[in-house]
């Protein structure tokens, strides 16, 4: 039977949550200790006390000390809630969810529980149990305004439009006095309604709700661009040109403006002339515009791309813009665009080297005039559909000359060492340029990705490191994986896989595909605060950029990397074990990379010394305001007990490992066929014929001429004909008709 | 390029440019703050013409500028904040700076009708102060010494932003027509006034660096301190604010 406290000791107990709370552990673990001498099982008690010991750290001591709660007084709604909490903060959400549900039942009126386990449903995008939540807790407070709009996202992000709107409306009509102007939320609200009428297709009733009930809502740049669409959708022309024009006035930078205005002006696609009238309109009236100059070069040709190619190029070289070429590459798919624009940008060349270039260099400003031009050429002859190394160092090296300190010149003569796969060389280069500006961090950054395409870790590190907050213990690589500093992970991971330590790449891989754990878990606090905040549109945004945020190239490119290294652990076994590569093949090669290896490891080992030591100087009870130390016990949580990878690299089961980053591939980017083909790669090896079959015709329906996966297509045959005998009749059968349909197999 | 509003989307890439850029950064949690909180006031540049390599491509971030309102102004005054902006190296010279900035102070005033925007620069930056001040008008207030993490003093700035308030009058004040003319004139006529006072030509040259960071402030404690945020208290989004700020004290 659950013990009850006397009243001295149901103070005492009121008083441990507010320690808790307050987040003065250690009186409230006092507190709790005093309550539990006399009564050893008050279970309420012991999961308070759990509580506390989870906030502190002590993850398992905290499960262990709920669980025994729990088996005491499985009555209590503190004992469930303590309890779906602890999951909670340790990221278990489905547990948290169901021990939430318990809590609940014991005590439905309990307003903290309901909103709680409503979050979490939100989360785990459990929209049903959302909806139904959020229904009670509208039922409980149906006089505020948040209610109401929650309950509509959960039927909007349910895919039930119509009663989203319905709910917003009803609503609307309890509201007897019109909310003010410059009421935020009403006119959020508002706008959001509009988005759901939208997007259930209805442009008419849109346009109508956006001109009577947003008209006067505060975000006036989603109004114009709302209207602008709904009257082009709805083909009314006139007002939908005048639309478009008055965003453009606001905003010439903007392409889909430009776009959206010729379509309203009915201009047939192949009148050049009079499109590119609108935009010389607009180049007129924004002369600072550089969209209205540049993107009729997309779409004109001939002789009329020739003289706007020419006046604009000449423009751009005037002011020596930089990326000039980088705002023009995308038009070499064009044949004749890509032999016209070298073309004018020499005739610039002649035209203004000599005495204007001496003019330029008068100004001090050598990037400007023929320096531009020539920086112009350099990266054209070095970009890879207009490739001519040679030609591209002549000309990066006549800028040079001209302005020897010019950090771009620099960089793109790195660049160009780096095309002609002289990695050393580019490194070197590249330093060179960061050198000649030690206060731009952008050089700095590139200085240090082209040391780790040289497998520098260590010097590119060193480059990093200033720029990077002295004061981060762990040094300047905990810094960068706190800032989440993606791109220098998977590089560094990159690099230490060339050089063979397969434990220090696989650590950077987790380590990105941590960080997009930690995005996912990034919007759980924005569920209720954009309920507060009001701005539901860029919440409903946000969680939907959220259901795919897996998708992002920053995530394919370091998982794709930590397939292919399981997969090379799993063919060649020698990689495991102390987390660096075993003998190689080859002699000298092999030589090499062991002792790469080895001075890699040793140093390695090195930085973990420095760092631990470091920690240790560091006094616990010191820099309470430090960020390393925002709450108890987050150093506990911290401790990282792989930090070489070691463990990563000894797995015994480098394909089922593979699978973690594997499944995220296929689920989030299938149209990607590099992760359909290590798909297939890991399948094959694993003997799930069905699968690999599956990874193989979606890679083939994205590119059937693809070298890798008609090699796949014969392997798969291969190995059916090997062990077809071992495999169900069923799954064969299906198999056999399926390869049938694919060539080659 | 192509100059618009944040999406959720685009904040990875944010992020990368401004720890490409810039020494002062940022959890993506602290980006997502600034975008679910004031939508309206953030503005990316985004090469949109490179090639897509992939359906999963998204558009590369040359520039950006992360802007908020201050929650509770010490001087009870409505105003905006820029909290960063940063455009990349190979991006400059065509004015996107200051059209991020402008795009940004029209929303200021128009959603949450600020009346100033308010800023911090490093006083080494020569670039972006002249950005700043001689071609968006800002005023130095004063200078915060040590503001920065590496020792350096940043100046404070603002800019009054009633001429916005102004414009947007006169434009309500007009029937649509005469709008579209009146305005005309009027661009023309700032066109002129800008070429007079040589603002035309002005480009960003060296890096226009960061200039918001905040978050140095909460460590010196004064001034405004941004974290006891009603809207975060009982979540943790408050203990975000707190954290990024502290982490720079």
């Amino acid at each position: 039977m659950p013990q009850t406290l006397s009243t001295r000791e149901a103070n005492l107990f009121r008083t441990v949550i507010r320690y808790y709370e307050d987040k003065q552990y250690k009186r409230g673990l006092k507190s709790a200790e005093q309550i539990l001498k006399r009564n050893p099982k008050h279970a309420d008690t012991m999961s308070m006390k759990a509580l506390i010991l989870n906030a502190q750290g002590k993850t398992d001591e905290a499960f262990a000390l709920a669980k025994e709660a729990l088996t005491i007084d499985m009555k209590s709604y503190i004992c469930w809630h303590v309890y779906g909490i602890l999951y909670r903060t340790n990221k278990n959400f489905d547990e948290a969810i169901k021990a939430y549900k318990f809590a609940l039942k014991l005590e439905p009126d309990s307003h903290q529980i309901q909103r709680d386990l409503a979050v979490l449903q939100v989360q785990m995008r459990d929209y049903q149990g959302y909806i139904q939540s959020r229904f009670v807790m509208l039922k409980a407070r149906p006089q505020v305004r948040q209610n109401w709009t929650a309950l509509a996202i959960a039927y909007h992000l349910d895919g039930n439009l119509q009663q989203a709107e319905n709910i917003l409306t009803t609503y609307e009509k309890s509201v007897t006095t019109t909310p003010p102007r410059t009421d935020f939320e009403n006119s959020e609200a508002l706008l959001y309604k509009n988005s759901v009428i939208a997007e259930m297709g209805d442009h008419q009733r849109a346009l109508e709700h956006l001109e009577t009930d947003c008209k006067n809502c505060l975000d006036r740049l989603a109004v114009m661009e709302l209207r602008a669409s709904y009257l082009a959708q709805l083909g009314r022309k006139e007002d939908a040109a005048k639309a478009y024009r008055a965003l453009l006035d606001r905003n010439s930078e903007h392409p889909d403006h430009y776009k959206g205005l010729i379509g309203a002006l009915d201009i047939p696609a192949d009148d050049e002339d009079s499109v590119k009238a609108v935009f010389d309109e607009y180049a007129a009236k924004s002369p600072r515009s550089d969209a209205a100059k540049r993107l009729p070069l997309d779409f004109l040709s001939g002789d009329r791309f020739r003289t706007a190619a020419k006046a604009y190029l000449t423009l751009m070289f005037d002011k020596g813009v930089p990326s000039t070429f980088a705002n023009l590459k995308h038009l070499y798919s064009d044949e004749f665009k890509k032999e016209t624009l070298p073309a004018m940008a020499k005739e610039y060349l002649d035209e203004h080297s000599g005495a204007a270039g001496a003019d330029a260099k008068a100004n001090g400003d050598s990037s400007k005039g023929e320096g531009a031009a020539l920086y112009f050429l350099a990266q054209h002859y070095s970009y890879h559909m207009s490739r001519d190394l040679a030609k591209a160092t002549e000309f990066v090296d006549k800028a040079i000359e001209l302005d020897p300190k010019n950090v771009d010149f620099h960089m793109t003569r790195a660049r160009i060492f780096k095309h002609q796969g002289d990695t050393a060389k580019a490194a070197e280069a590249m330093d060179h340029a960061r050198s000649l500006d030690t206060r731009d961090r952008y050089i700095n950054s590139k200085a240090a990705k082209y040391q780790l395409r040289n497998n520098e870790n260590e010097k590119a590190l060193a480059t990093m490191s200033l720029f990077t907050r002295a004061e981060t213990v762990g040094g300047p690589l905990h810094d960068l994986t706190d800032m989440q500093c993606i791109w220098y992970l998977t590089e560094d991971g990159e690099a230490w896989q060339r050089r063979g330590n397969t434990g220090l790449a696989l650590k950077r891989y987790h380590s990105v595909h941590s960080i997009f754990d930690i995005w996912q878990e990034d919007q759980f606090d924005f569920h209720s605060f954009s309920l507060r905040k009001g701005q539901i549109r860029a919440y409903i945004d946000l969680v939907r950029w959220e259901d795919r945020a897996r998708e992002h190239p920053f995530y394919f490119r370091a998982a794709l990397d930590a397939v292919n290294l399981y997969l090379s652990m799993h063919d060649k076994p020698q990689y495991g074990a102390n987390g660096v590569e075993g003998g190689h093949a080859n002699g000298e090669d092999a030589a090499e990379r062991k002792k790469a290896a080895k001075k890699a490891k040793k140093e390695a080992q090195k930085a973990e010394r420095e760092a631990a030591e470091k920690a240790a100087k560091q006094d616990p009870n010191k820099g309470a305001s430090s960020a390393q130390k925002s709450k108890d016990g987050d150093d506990a949580k911290k401790k990282d007990d792989d930090p070489n990878g070691s463990k990563l690299a000894a797995t015994a089961d480098p394909l089922g490992d593979a699978m973690k980053f594997l499944s995220n591939l296929l689920q989030y980017s299938p149209g990607n066929i590099e992760g359909q083909i290590a798909g297939f790669e890991v399948f094959i090896r694993r003997n799930k014929y069905l699968l690999a079959l599956r990874c193989l015709k979606a890679a083939l329906s994205i590119d059937k001429e693809h070298p890798k996966v008609l090699d796949q297509a014969v392997r798969l045959r291969k190995a059916l004909d090997g062990t077809m005998g071992s495999l169900a009749p069923k799954a064969k059968e299906v198999i056999e008709s399926e390869l049938s349909a694919v060539p080659g197999a | 390029m192509d100059i618009r509003l944040l999406r959720a989307s685009d904040i990875p890439l944010i992020q990368h440019a401004n720890l490409e850029n810039l020494p002062e950064n940022y959890f993506l949690k602290y980006y997502l703050y600034h975008a679910l909180s004031w939508p309206q006031l953030s503005f990316v540049a985004v090469d949109a013409s490179r090639p897509l390599k992939t359906p999963y491509d998204y558009p590369k971030i040359v520039g950006y500028v992360l802007a908020k309102m201050e929650e509770e102004p010490t001087d009870g005054i409505q105003h905006g904040h820029i909290t960063s902006l940063s455009v990349m190296r190979t991006h400059r010279r065509l004015g996107i700076a200051e059209k991020l900035m402008r795009q940004s102070q029209l929303a200021m005033v128009e959603t949450f009708g600020a009346r100033y925007v308010s800023l911090h620069v490093r006083v080494s930056n020569k670039a972006a102060i002249h950005l700043y001040r001689d071609t968006l008008g800002f005023k130095t207030e004063k200078t915060e010494s040590k503001y920065y993490a590496d020792g350096e003093d940043a100046f404070c700035m603002k800019l009054d932003l009633d001429f916005i308030r102004e414009q947007l009058r006169e434009q309500e004040d007009q029937p649509e027509e005469e709008v579209e003319e009146e305005e005309e004139q009027g661009n023309k006529d700032k066109k002129k006034k800008k070429n007079a006072t040589g603002g035309e030509d002005v480009d960003e040259g060296e890096a226009v660096g960061d200039v918001g960071r905040d978050p140095a402030k909460a460590g010196t404690g004064k001034g405004e301190q941004k974290f006891k945020v009603k809207v975060g208290r009982a979540l943790g989004v408050g203990e975000l604010v707190e954290k990024v700020e502290s982490k720079h004290s």
